[in-house]
């Protein structure tokens, strides 16, 4: 399974780095977000490539796709739908709202007002939705990418904390390298690549490395790493409230999809290391600077000794 | 101006108490405005530490500089002496206090703290000083501590436990030092404090005093190898006074001695006048240990010799230290009670200056004198004659009336009251006048019998003066005119004496003396005696013993064998700090992988590739793939093994090819530099 899992995942990250140029490791990180079963947030300014690795993604997976622009006055129903009275019936039907997809993109979800934000977040962790008292499971896979911007906080609702939580993972995509600039501006617009993108994985595929996640094997000794490092995120002095066992329990679970990933069958510690940075950094509640939180989780990373 | 550098908090706490103990310990010989202005730059520098006050300005701290040192000068009216040289540190120290700008400022002041603290020892060196000395390094060693950021800086008892804790891990150190660093005589001469109260002084005239020092403080101590003998046969010689100006009497100077030298080494050949001496039976062995004086002179019995190489016998049969004594000396002794000094002949010249008397003063005396001895001309009789008189019509005072110009006419035939000092001089200036040879001795008599140890305390109200006359045939034969007058004086302890007279010890207001009659004081006074005698034998007299102590120990005194003495001795003081160490380790839980994986690290460590404390073995691999190509193979083999045995959990045979390729991996430096 896992040199299986290796080899989709080198065709999905190829399909995606075709159209979204020199973001092999964001990209590799949103597919460990996916396989682990988790949702992830892009906190970036705009014209990063949010929305072209959301959509990449989605046409490389071959998940059903829609995209969110998130208001101030999205209401819930405008996410999750809502039951219009059919005459010809004479009864109301429900009209799946937005939602009912497998790829969600919530575009800047920071603008939306907190009612809107937590219906979302709640299908997020239920992976159902309830409309009028009846329950309505979401599709699987069921994968949301939300993205906020940084900068303009004016007229926003910044998530809180708890509901931050929800989000398995957050990246930021940053510029591209020179050289993968320069071949941006040179070529055509990859987004014209889009409509062309086949899939790199069947759905069944999909589950199948899905459930293999949770099988990957997790020595005594990498548990111990990861609680020392855990461990040193309460102790440091640096930090106010260091990461909840939730957050371990992520940081574990983001680690065994990326070992996978690599064609492994078990967890090393440059697993954790990869992942520990997105998973844990907006789990950590400091002030001061944009980058404080990943220069605090690096210098947990480079002070904690493996063994 | 703000402060470039904000001391921590709990390192000014002990500095500032740094300061203040090190004025607390050089308060008495300190001028007050400097242990004032000590105090009154602590409250400043606290000030700015809140942010109060401002630092001072340049011109300020040119100006309180240039008036420290003004005082100084004023006070002393000198700059040279150990006195005005602490105190000029001391202000340095104090203005210090005001510029801590940079860390190294506050070390400076640290360092000075060290510094001063020890001079207190220059000072006094009893048992409770030294406490206190060790006691004062406390605060400092805390605000080092806390200095270099050993704890947090919130509880100043943080700082003063570490610093405890150091000090105290530190003396078994101390002591091996001690015991065994061999002493190296000064490099320069030690400047001295000038306040040393002595009965005894390098000159003596009656006349003028009108009250004996009546100081309770310790002189010396004698210890005995065998018994103490009588009361009446301890006649400690000091010093011999051969010249009298009418008024005073003085030593004679040690050039107008013409045959050899005055002093006799005992490393030396031996002058000709040593044949003058004959010594007679078992000599009495002892030791004195005797407080500072400041000068030359030390105290025996006649007549005495050391086998010290630092003390010589003079030509007047005393002994002589080789530098001032300015702290406690121990110098044994070997004296021949049963003796004759210079029985042959007394050459003309040393008449003349055994006889020699001043012209115009006490013509009565020389008269009486001179007619005396047409009566009695056998020298015994004569001198019994005048001892007879002494023992009739004297009174021996502590407080006789004050004499004119003819001090021995108007003691001898007018006041006839005295002590000691009035006898001697009265005594040998007959003498003189009667053309018999005799000479003052100054020193101590008698002395107080420690009731439980074996030695002898004499005090400075044991100080003495009695006569020696020259007999043909007999030599110079000791004369103590008091004990004519007062034989109780010799008989008994001055102390014992004089004990309900007012004038006794009124010059020590608050020692322990005056409760002589309380039984249990005067056991305590005698056991606090004993023990600062021990302190005083075996910690500051150390020095005599270590010699024959390294001998022993080690056979013959050569650097390497002290530096050998000093690493083993050094290593078992140290060896409860390395037990503690042991014990309070961390556990090794380490199992066989890791312990292997940590050999695999230190292996290429040594050639100058450590890992990372947070660095995976897969990016360590990487790395040294990188910075020295030529391991990779082997690296990533062994990397490969460690992951799938430590991580996969796999039950295979990992460990062991592990543990086989890593005895096959040898990286050497070479592979890494040729390879980068």
């Amino acid at each position: 399974m896992s040199k299986e899992s290796q080899q989709i995942t080198e065709a999905i990250v190829e399909r995606v780095e075709s159209v979204l140029v020199g973001k092999q490791h964001s990209v590799r990180l949103a597919l460990a977000c996916l396989y682990a079963g988790g949702h992830l947030l892009i906190e970036d300014l705009p014209g990063m490539g949010k929305t072209t690795l959301a959509q990449a993604l989605a046409a490389a997976i071959g998940l059903s796709y829609t995209r969110v622009q998130f208001t101030s006055d999205l209401l819930p129903a405008d996410i999750i739908g809502v039951s219009v009275y059919d005459r010809n019936k004479a009864s109301f039907e429900f009209h799946p709202g937005p939602i009912f997809n497998q790829l969600v993109l919530a575009d800047e979800i920071n603008r939306t007002t907190p009612k809107t934000q937590s219906a979302l977040l709640e299908a997020m962790a239920e992976g159902q939705v309830s409309v009028e008292g009846e329950t309505r499971p979401l599709p699987q896979p069921f994968y949301v990418i939300a993205t906020q911007n940084p900068l303009s906080q004016s007229g926003t609702f910044p998530l809180p904390e708890s509901q931050l939580d929800r989000f398995l993972m957050r990246l930021r995509l940053g510029y591209p390298d020179p050289e993968a600039e320069r071949q941006l501006l040179s070529g055509a617009d990859p987004r014209s690549k889009l409509a062309t993108l086949s899939r790199g994985v069947t759905p069944l595929q999909l589950a199948a490395i899905q459930g293999a996640v949770s099988r990957v094997k997790v020595s005594e000794s990498l548990v111990d790493y990861l609680q020392r490092l855990l461990q040193f995120t309460r102790s440091s002095a640096d930090i106010d409230y260091g990461i909840s066992p939730r957050g371990g329990m992520a940081v574990l679970k983001s680690a065994r999809a990326w070992a996978l990933m690599d064609g492994r069958d078990y967890v090393i510690p440059e697993d954790i290391q990869a992942v520990f940075s997105p998973v844990c950094a907006h789990r950590l509640p400091v002030s001061g600077g944009e980058h404080r939180a990943e220069n605090l989780i690096q210098q947990t990373l480079n002070s904690v000794d493996i063994i | 101006m703000r402060p470039l550098w904000q001391i921590p908090r709990d390192c000014l706490f002990w500095l500032l108490v740094s300061v203040f103990v090190s004025i607390g310990l050089h308060l008495e010989h300190l001028p007050p405005w400097v242990a004032l202005s000590g105090i009154v730059a602590a409250l400043w520098q606290i000030q700015l530490y809140r942010e109060r006050w401002h630092q001072p300005g340049r011109l300020l701290k040119w100006s309180l500089a240039g008036a420290c040192g003004a005082g100084l000068l004023l006070h002393y009216g000198r700059m040279t002496g150990l006195e005005p040289m602490v105190a000029l540190l001391f202000t340095g120290y104090i203005l210090k206090l005001l510029e801590i700008h940079h860390r190294r400022d506050a070390l400076v002041l640290l360092y000075l703290s060290y510094l001063i603290i020890i001079l207190q020892s220059l000072f006094s060196s009893t048992i409770v000083a030294s406490v206190l000395v060790l006691v004062a390094l406390l605060p400092v060693t805390a605000a080092l501590v806390a200095m270099h950021g050993a704890t947090d800086n919130s509880r100043p008892t943080t700082a003063l436990r570490t610093g405890l804790a150091m000090i105290l891990q530190a003396i078994p150190l101390m002591l091996v030092m001690f015991i065994v660093m061999p002493r190296i005589g000064s490099l320069w001469a030690v400047p001295q404090p000038n306040s040393a109260t002595t009965g005894v002084s390098d000159s003596m005239s009656p006349g003028d005093m009108t009250q004996l020092g009546r100081n309770g403080a310790i002189a010396f101590r004698v210890e005995f190898d065998g018994p103490i003998p009588e009361q009446n046969k301890l006649y400690w010689r000091g010093l011999v006074f051969s010249s009298f100006d009418g008024r005073r009497w003085q030593q004679q100077a040690p050039q107008s001695y013409r045959d050899g030298r005055f002093l006799q080494w005992s490393n030396q050949a031996l002058e000709a006048w040593d044949k003058d001496i004959i010594r007679r039976g078992q000599p009495l062995s002892y030791r004195v240990t005797l407080e500072a004086t400041n000068s030359h002179w030390l105290f025996a019995l006649s007549t005495p010799l050391s086998p010290s190489s630092s003390v010589a016998l003079s030509r007047d049969f005393r002994l002589v230290n080789n530098e001032p004594v300015v702290s406690k000396l121990l110098y044994p002794v070997r004296s021949w009670l049963d003796n004759q000094l210079q029985a042959e002949s007394l050459p003309g010249w040393r008449h003349q200056i055994e006889l020699a008397l001043p012209a115009g003063y006490n013509p009565k005396t020389r008269a009486i004198a001179k007619q005396w001895r047409a009566e009695t001309p056998d020298t015994a009789a004569f001198i019994n004659r005048l001892l007879g008189l002494y023992n009739q019509e004297f009174i021996y005072t502590l407080r006789p009336p004050a004499l004119g110009r003819h001090t021995v006419d108007e003691f001898l035939w007018g006041t006839k009251k005295g002590f000691c000092e009035f006898y001697a001089s009265s005594f040998v200036f007959f003498m003189r006048a009667a053309g018999i040879p005799a000479r003052v001795v100054v020193g101590y008599q008698g002395g107080e019998r420690h009731p439980s140890e074996n030695y002898l305390i004499v005090r400075q109200y044991d100080a003495h003066a009695w006569a020696e006359v020259w007999i043909e045939g007999r030599g110079w034969l000791r004369v103590d005119p008091t004990a004519a007058v007062a034989p109780e004086r010799i008989e008994l302890s001055f102390a014992d004496l004089f004990a309900e007279q007012d004038e006794f010890l009124s010059e020590s207001p608050f020692s322990l003396e005056h409760l002589r009659h309380i039984n249990w004081l005067n056991n305590l006074r005698l056991k606090l005696d004993s023990l600062d005698y021990a302190w005083a034998k075996w910690v500051l007299g150390y020095d005599n013993i270590q010699n024959d102590l390294l001998l022993d120990l080690l056979g013959a005194i050569k650097p390497q064998r002290i530096a050998l003495l000093l690493l083993f001795a050094g290593g078992i003081a140290l060896l409860p700090v390395f037990i503690m160490l042991y014990l309070s380790r961390e556990k090794n839980t380490r199992d066989e992988l890791d312990r292997l994986f940590l050999q695999y690290c230190a292996r290429l460590d040594n050639i100058g590739l450590p890992r990372e404390p947070g660095e995976g073995p897969r990016d360590f691999a990487q790395r040294i793939g990188q910075q020295a190509p030529s391991l990779t193979a082997q690296v990533d083999a062994l990397t490969q093994l460690y992951e799938s045995a430590r991580y996969s959990e796999v039950q295979g045979d990992d460990l062991k090819r592990f543990k086989a390729a890593l005895k096959a991996f040898k990286p050497s430096r070479k592979a890494f530099l040729h390879g980068a």
